[in-house]
């Protein structure tokens, strides 16, 4: 089901630029080469090609799991945005604060900072959630548009501020830095480039071992069957001992821990200062397509983080190499989650559902976030 | 002088005011649009995208005819489009209607900006000459009331038109049989199709108008107030007026309040040169306050109840 939905979206994707009078094989052969270094043309390296597409993922990754834990408890977290930039700016503003400390300290310190920040913008979601029965939705979206607000206070005019006229953060210091995966060194030549350029970090082991602990957390612990309980019936939970605020609480809060490290990587593996490239970051927008596509689990994650940092990467290439503008990208991402959500193509197998009542009624094939409107809308009702 | 201070110096000023309604408006359409998707159940957080694609066509017609009436007319038309997508999915295909509302805002921030390098190249898009805007309307007579004439009888035609529109809405919605049927299906579609009411016409009803209102919106920020299309030109506009949506809890009246509260924040922040308060800072407001009133601080805001769930005829 879900290639299906990527090659329907990829097929509409090529009518839209077809009528736009640009040729579509070509926008597609750029996305290829820049994504997975296959069938350059312009003498593109595909080693960096794939390097950039990993450093693309590695935040995908981390993020697709923070949207796609609450999903199995019947949240819809929106606001891994907003939780990965608080990430970013409390990675950011330890690492300039303790800059002289080395390593072994304060990178754990810079990724556990942001991982609280993080955790705390996504707990006031789970919070108002699980008190007064506030949307998590709505919330969340809003708490995204006041972390995008504080990050431009804080690098322009605000304390983070590197000069005046600047916007953009001091560097953090180089004991918060992640290390890239191969040697920052000009003379050690890897497929014939010097290993310097490539910017892909360790950062990605990170993520990766973020996703198992996804995965463990939600199929090897209670509070995962917890989760999951919570996610197909609040109310059997409720009868069955669990907690509901408190999972509510827990799964906002670890979800927030995930986006908030994805924003701190990003920031002590790629950037090492927080700039303006950050007001209009997607990440967390694209966190939820990766995790809808991944089918929440831990593996389909990563592959679906994969094809969105390959389509990042590519966009670049296909712009500058066939002249289709990049933002083709966030067409197709809107095509593939459109294609997700109506299940296009298992409407195509059935017969178009057109008219009404045609089809039974399917509730379990109704998206996973769609039941916590109804019972959720309102505070759990629980006096323990 | 403090902050503060300056504030309230710059709270006096007739312009002030002026450009608090002007910004008002332009969350209230799209305010509105929501209040009457949502109360018919279909949860709409796409009016940032229809909003983004009506001012879209509506600089690209004007372009192209030189004649923002049209233009504008194509902009509603666009964003019908658009909430056409997001209807048949959601209420066709029975979708997540917040993954829809996602998509669709992310369709149309790649969208617009693949056609205008479609359409101009890689670069800009242009400016449309100010004969070409909407028209400013001075209500002679009534624009000479000191300080409220400015304020109320000095504005962009399309303001007269959503302060008539909001009456309209909060007469529909409120005062006749069409209204009580779109509460009825928001509340309990069940009921009312088993009352004989057309569930899915009346969301589909609901959902484009929210689009037409959106993209309605969408031509008074290019055409109207800017003159140009700027890539991702709303910057949140459709997400604050979802907030205003809410802090007005579902009711165009109550929307309209928070409009104004949020477009005043607005003004103050375009006319940020005379105060040394960071204008960053004061952009979280709108969204500070809906958190605020969803906490229930300031009274609790609740939703249609069948809000958000799709309709499957015979079942709840």
């Amino acid at each position: 089901m879900p290639l299906g939905s990527v090659i329907f979206a990829f097929i509409l994707g090529a009518v839209i630029v077809a009528v736009t009078g640009a040729n579509p094989f070509a926008a597609y052969s750029g996305l290829l080469c820049g994504g997975f270094g296959i069938g350059c043309t312009q003498g593109e390296n595909p080693a960096l090609e794939i390097s950039n597409t990993i450093v693309f993922t590695i935040p995908l990754i981390t993020t697709g799991v923070a949207v796609a834990l609450p999903f199995r408890a019947g949240l819809f977290n929106i606001g891994a945005e907003g939780q990965l930039l608080a990430g970013s700016v409390a990675c950011t503003a330890i690492g300039i604060k303790f800059s002289t400390l080395p390593t072994p300290i304060l990178l754990p310190m810079v990724l556990l900072g942001g991982m609280a920040a993080g955790a705390f913008w996504a707990g006031i979601a789970g919070v108002l959630k699980a008190t007064v029965g506030a949307h998590e939705v709505v919330t969340t979206i809003m708490l995204n548009y006041v972390a995008q607000w504080l990050v431009r206070y804080l690098i322009i005019g605000g304390p983070l501020q590197l000069a005046a006229g600047t916007s953009k953060s001091q560097p953090i210091g180089a004991g918060a830095r992640l290390a890239t995966i191969l040697p920052a060194d000009n003379s050690f030549i890897v497929f014939g480039l010097p290993a310097s350029v490539y910017r892909v970090h360790t950062g990605l082991f990170i993520a990766l071992v973020a996703a198992a602990v996804f995965a463990f957390l939600l199929w090897r612990t209670s509070f995962g069957y917890e989760v999951r309980a919570v996610g197909q019936s609040q109310k059997a939970a409720r009868y069955a001992g669990v907690s509901v605020r408190r999972t509510i609480i827990f799964t906002m809060l670890i979800a927030g821990a995930f986006s908030g490290l994805a924003g701190a990587v990003q920031i002590a593996g790629v950037d090492h200062n927080l700039t303006d490239k950050y007001f209009s970051d997607t990440t967390g927008f694209d966190a939820i397509a990766v995790a809808l596509l991944g089918l929440g689990s831990a593996v389909g994650i990563i592959l679906a983080a994969l094809l969105f940092g390959a389509l990042h990467s590519g966009g670049a290439i296909m712009q500058s190499d066939a002249g289709i503008s990049s933002n083709l990208v966030l067409v197709l991402q809107a095509l593939i989650l459109f294609s997700i959500a109506a299940n296009f193509v298992g409407a195509i197998r059935r017969g178009l559902p057109f008219g009404r009542g045609v089809t039974p009624a399917q509730p379990s094939e109704l998206p996973p976030a769609a039941g916590l409107m109804s019972e959720a809308a309102v505070p759990p009702p629980e006096t323990t | 002088m403090s902050a503060l201070g300056d504030v309230g110096h710059l709270l006096l000023t007739a312009t002030l005011w002026q450009a608090a309604l002007a910004a008002a408006v332009l969350l209230l359409l799209p305010a509105l649009g929501g209040v009457i998707s949502e109360r018919s159940g279909v949860v709409n957080i796409a009016m940032e995208g229809m909003m983004l694609t009506g001012a879209f066509f509506s600089v690209v017609a004007d372009l192209a005819w030189h004649n923002p009436w049209l233009a504008t007319l194509v902009a509603i038309v666009a964003g019908g489009m658009m909430a056409l997508i997001h209807a048949v999915v959601s209420i066709q295909f029975r979708a997540d209607q917040i993954v829809s509302g996602i998509a669709i805002n992310i369709f149309a921030a790649g969208l617009t900006v693949f056609l205008v390098s479609r359409i101009y190249g890689l670069q800009d898009i242009g400016h449309v000459g100010p004969t070409e805007g909407l028209p400013y309307i001075d209500i002679h007579g009534l624009d000479q009331i000191p300080f409220l004439g400015q304020v109320l009888f000095n504005q962009n035609v399309v303001v007269y038109i959503a302060l008539i529109l909001l009456v309209a809405t909060h007469v529909v919605l409120f005062r006749t049989r069409l209204g009580l049927r779109i509460r009825a299906v928001g509340e309990h579609p069940m009921a009312a199709d088993t009352a004989g009411l057309n569930v899915f016409a009346i969301r589909y009803g609901a959902v484009l108008t929210s689009g037409l209102l959106s993209g309605l919106a969408g031509a008074f920020l290019a055409i109207g107030i800017s003159n140009t299309f700027i890539q991702n030109m709303t910057d949140g506009r459709g997400y604050i007026a979802l907030a205003a949506m809410i802090f007005g809890k579902w009711t165009p009246f109550g929307a309209f309040i928070a409009c104004l509260i949020f477009g005043l924040g607005q003004a103050i922040y375009d006319n940020n040169s005379i105060i040394h308060f960071s204008p960053y800072l004061l952009s979280m407001l709108p969204y500070v306050l809906t958190l605020i009133v969803l906490a229930g601080l300031v009274g609790r805001s609740i939703p249609p109840a069948a809000d958000g769930l799709p309709y499957v005829p015979g079942s709840e």
